[in-house]
């Protein structure tokens, strides 16, 4: 295509000269991972407000500039509707899904697939999952193509496979600590950035109410029409984002879950979340979309300096080179929301290299030092970013990013999304059922994929059938409620009892099956030779789907019915609740081969703490963020009040400084 | 662009109050079904956060069509 908007060098030294700046911060931060377990999840230390703020540059990464501010343009103030709807599932969130993830240490969904059902439902996860991540990756890639489209005038293409090979350098420099900081930095300048475009846009119009009396009543609705059009009304997009959208970023976001698992408490996450939703996602909202609200305003007050022959994807930038009259400032612009995109991408590439070291790679290659694990998490990330190229051209075919991102939640997160919940919040719900939700539920997907009009048609509320991208979001509502079908009635037929029975059945017949193929005396023939080895091979696959069906202490800690057992398994006795002080105290080392932390008498009272009890230790400089930081569990008091006797592995992982006061906190 | 209908207007809030508040209690109930400060000060901070972007959407409709 051709170069739509022009630039100097200048532009582009800034920037690659933002980049660096972006490398050399995350590279810094990198020095802080000691082994995988630092590269994946960064220790549980962190303080809400720095968790918050690097969700934002993930929220506003993913969900990204340009396709809300395409759709900001076409239907104005409703392409917000997407930010203000999550609220609905953070119940299930802040008491159910964050505290199970939390306390039981969960690595990955697959894991938890594991622990909740068995090792078969896990392969099942990890195949979901994976493919809901490269999908992701390339939508990431397919919208940083879209930014620099019409500024390099390449084809797009090419441009994909350059920022790929980038964003493989990029991910190497630092694993989860590093992540999470050049998140944090991003977060701050994103908003700055989105804000700039939108006050500079103002000023272009020539003042706010010339912004707001350009625009007619219908383009200012927080909310589109209720069913129509079909690429973009209220009820598709309620069930489509509202609903799998929500659920897929609250539970499913493998990236955002390591996040979670950063902070140093379960009411820090919370926090976190609370305070994301609540006041983050609106200010998020405004700072994605406004340039399309400015850009429409742009076409109706001043038609003859908007280009209207621009695609829908490329107003975003096209306004940006509008409203900034400095190369300079719309250079920091463009590369703010690139390297953004860069973050989430890298974010999921990080994602996609743990779910395959540790639910694929560990469990086969054993006993590997971490170096090897780290080589081998850089070959997978190299592969994970060429699927997610070559996964561009699927999502390339709709006509906005918007269309082919939310055919893409509709379609990838409900078996997953219901099989979490249903394994969360119904005990009754069985390992063949979970099963029957991937299986049955994909081919009643695909079912409904081949017959739209017959079968999501009854479910559309009246939303009109665009043949070419049949029901791009309202099929969210058909696709869940097919795998909450399927999950539901298949749990009341292979109920536990059932499940328990098959499996003994199923062992009988393997052990029969086996004692006919190993019977040295009586030989069978070939057709009796092919016909056991067939009953073995099929019903052992069928016994390993319903090994461990009545093992009642499986469920321990991992349903929102037996969180307290969560709690006790993870501080390993009775949690201690009673409110206490949190004093700031010196600390000094005491040479110990086990790792422990001995307050006085006095300070152990004013804590209302007990020996054995959780601590939480931080330097006490807030603004740290817990960035020094460790977790240990109380010893024997002592005498000396205001001093800390710390082994010295904690003042290591801990990073304390030495001759600065630390804050204690008791954990439970 | 579209007429301003109740199709257009005030339903998508109605409906994404009731259905959102349909899931948005089963999550409540669970919590309830399933005394410490801290928990209660959650629930009550989820209850404000229901009603704080009912507000903020009735709000912004009500701009739009007035103002």
């Amino acid at each position: 295509m051709e170069q739509a908007i022009q630039t100097t060098p200048i532009f582009w030294i800034i920037i690659a000269g933002y980049f660096a700046l972006i490398l050399g911060f995350g590279s810094y931060f990198a020095r802080y991972n000691k082994n995988t377990n630092d590269f994946f999840f960064s220790g549980r230390r962190f303080s809400w407000w720095l968790i918050t703020m690097s969700i934002v540059a993930t929220g506003v990464g993913s969900h990204s500039f340009l396709k809300y501010s395409a759709k900001a343009f076409e239907h104005g103030f409703s392409s917000t509707m997407t930010y203000m709807n999550d609220w609905f599932f953070l119940p299930f969130f802040l008491f159910g899904w964050l505290p199970i993830v939390y306390y039981t240490r969960i690595r990955s969904i697959p894991d938890y697939f594991e622990r909740r059902f068995n090792r078969n439902v896990r392969i099942l996860a990890t195949i979901a999952i994976l493919g809901y991540m490269i999908g992701y990756i390339a939508i990431g890639f397919l919208t940083m193509g879209k930014t620099l489209e019409p500024l390099l005038g390449w084809d797009l293409y090419t441009i994909i496979w350059v920022v790929a090979i980038i964003a493989g350098i990029y991910i190497t420099f630092g694993g989860q600590t590093a992540v999470i900081f050049t998140d944090l930095a991003q977060g701050f300048v994103l908003i700055f950035a989105g804000l700039l475009v939108f006050i500079l846009g103002i000023n272009f119009l020539g003042g706010f109410d010339i912004f707001w009396n350009a625009l007619p009543p219908d383009f200012k609705l927080p909310l589109a029409h209720f069913n129509k059009p079909s690429n973009f009304n209220f009820v598709g997009i309620f069930w489509q984002d509202g609903v799998a959208g929500s659920v897929g970023f609250l539970f499913m976001n493998q990236g955002l879950i390591m996040r979670f698992m950063a902070t140093k408490s379960v009411n820090e996450g919370r926090k976190a979340a609370a305070f994301n939703i609540l006041f983050l996602l609106p200010i998020s909202t405004v700072v994605v979309s406004n340039a399309g609200w400015i850009g429409k305003a742009i076409s109706i007050v001043t038609p003859e300096k908007w280009d209207a022959s621009i695609k829908l994807d490329h107003v975003f930038t096209q306004v940006a080179a509008l409203v900034t009259t400095s190369e300079v400032v719309f250079a920091f612009i463009i590369a703010a929301v690139v390297a953004a995109l860069m973050s989430t991408v890298d974010t999921l590439i990080n994602a996609v290299a743990a779910v395959v070291i540790n639910d694929i790679y560990r469990p086969i290659v054993k006993d590997k030092d971490d170096k090897h694990y780290l080589k081998a998490a850089m070959y997978i990330s190299a592969g994970a970013t060429l699927l997610g190229v070559v996964a561009v051209t699927f999502f390339d075919n709709f006509p906005t990013l918007y269309e082919a991102h939310g055919f893409f939640h509709s379609t990838m997160t409900p078996p997953l999304v219901i099989a979490i919940f249903l394994g969360i919040f119904w005990k009754r719900y069985t390992t063949l059922a979970a099963v029957s939700t991937f299986l049955v539920g994909a081919f009643l997907m695909y079912l409904g994929n081949k017959y739209p009009a017959g079968l999501i048609g009854p479910f559309d509320h009246g939303i009109a059938m665009d043949p070419d991208h049949p029901y791009s979001y309202i099929r969210a509502l058909y696709n869940t409620g097919v795998c909450l079908a399927s999950g539901v009635v298949f749990s009341f037929i292979f109920t536990r009892k059932v499940e328990v029975r098959i499996e003994k059945f199923t062992a009988n017949i393997v052990v029969n099956a086996k004692a006919h193929l190993n019977n040295t005396e009586q030989p069978i023939s070939i057709v009796g030779r092919v016909y056991y080895t067939v009953v073995w091979g099929f019903t052992n696959m069928i016994n390993s789907f319903v090994l461990n069906a009545a093992d009642d202490e499986k469920l321990d800690g991992i349903t929102v019915w037996t969180l307290d057992k969560a709690r006790e398994m993870f501080k390993g006795s009775k949690p201690n609740d009673v409110p206490g002080e949190e004093p700031i105290v010196h600390w000094k080392i005491e040479e110990s081969t086990e790792s422990y932390v001995r307050f006085s008498h006095n300070q152990m009272k004013e804590m209302a703490a007990n020996v054995g009890d959780l601590v939480y230790i931080s330097d006490k400089r807030r603004w740290l963020g817990g960035l020094k930081s460790v977790h240990s569990v109380y010893a024997e008091p002592h005498d000396e009040d205001g001093i800390v006797y710390m082994t010295p592995d904690l003042i290591d992982s801990g990073l304390l400084v030495e001759g600065k006061a630390v804050r204690a906190e008791k954990e439970m | 662009m579209h007429e301003l209908t109740f199709f257009r207007t005030w339903l998508p809030v109605i409906y994404l109050y009731v259905a959102g508040g349909i899931i948005f209690s089963a999550g409540m109930l669970i919590i309830y079904k399933s005394s410490r400060p801290m928990h209660k000060r959650w629930f009550y901070v989820l209850f404000f956060g229901y009603f704080y972007y009912l507000g903020i959407h009735t709000f912004l409709t009500y701009a739009a069509l007035n103002f």
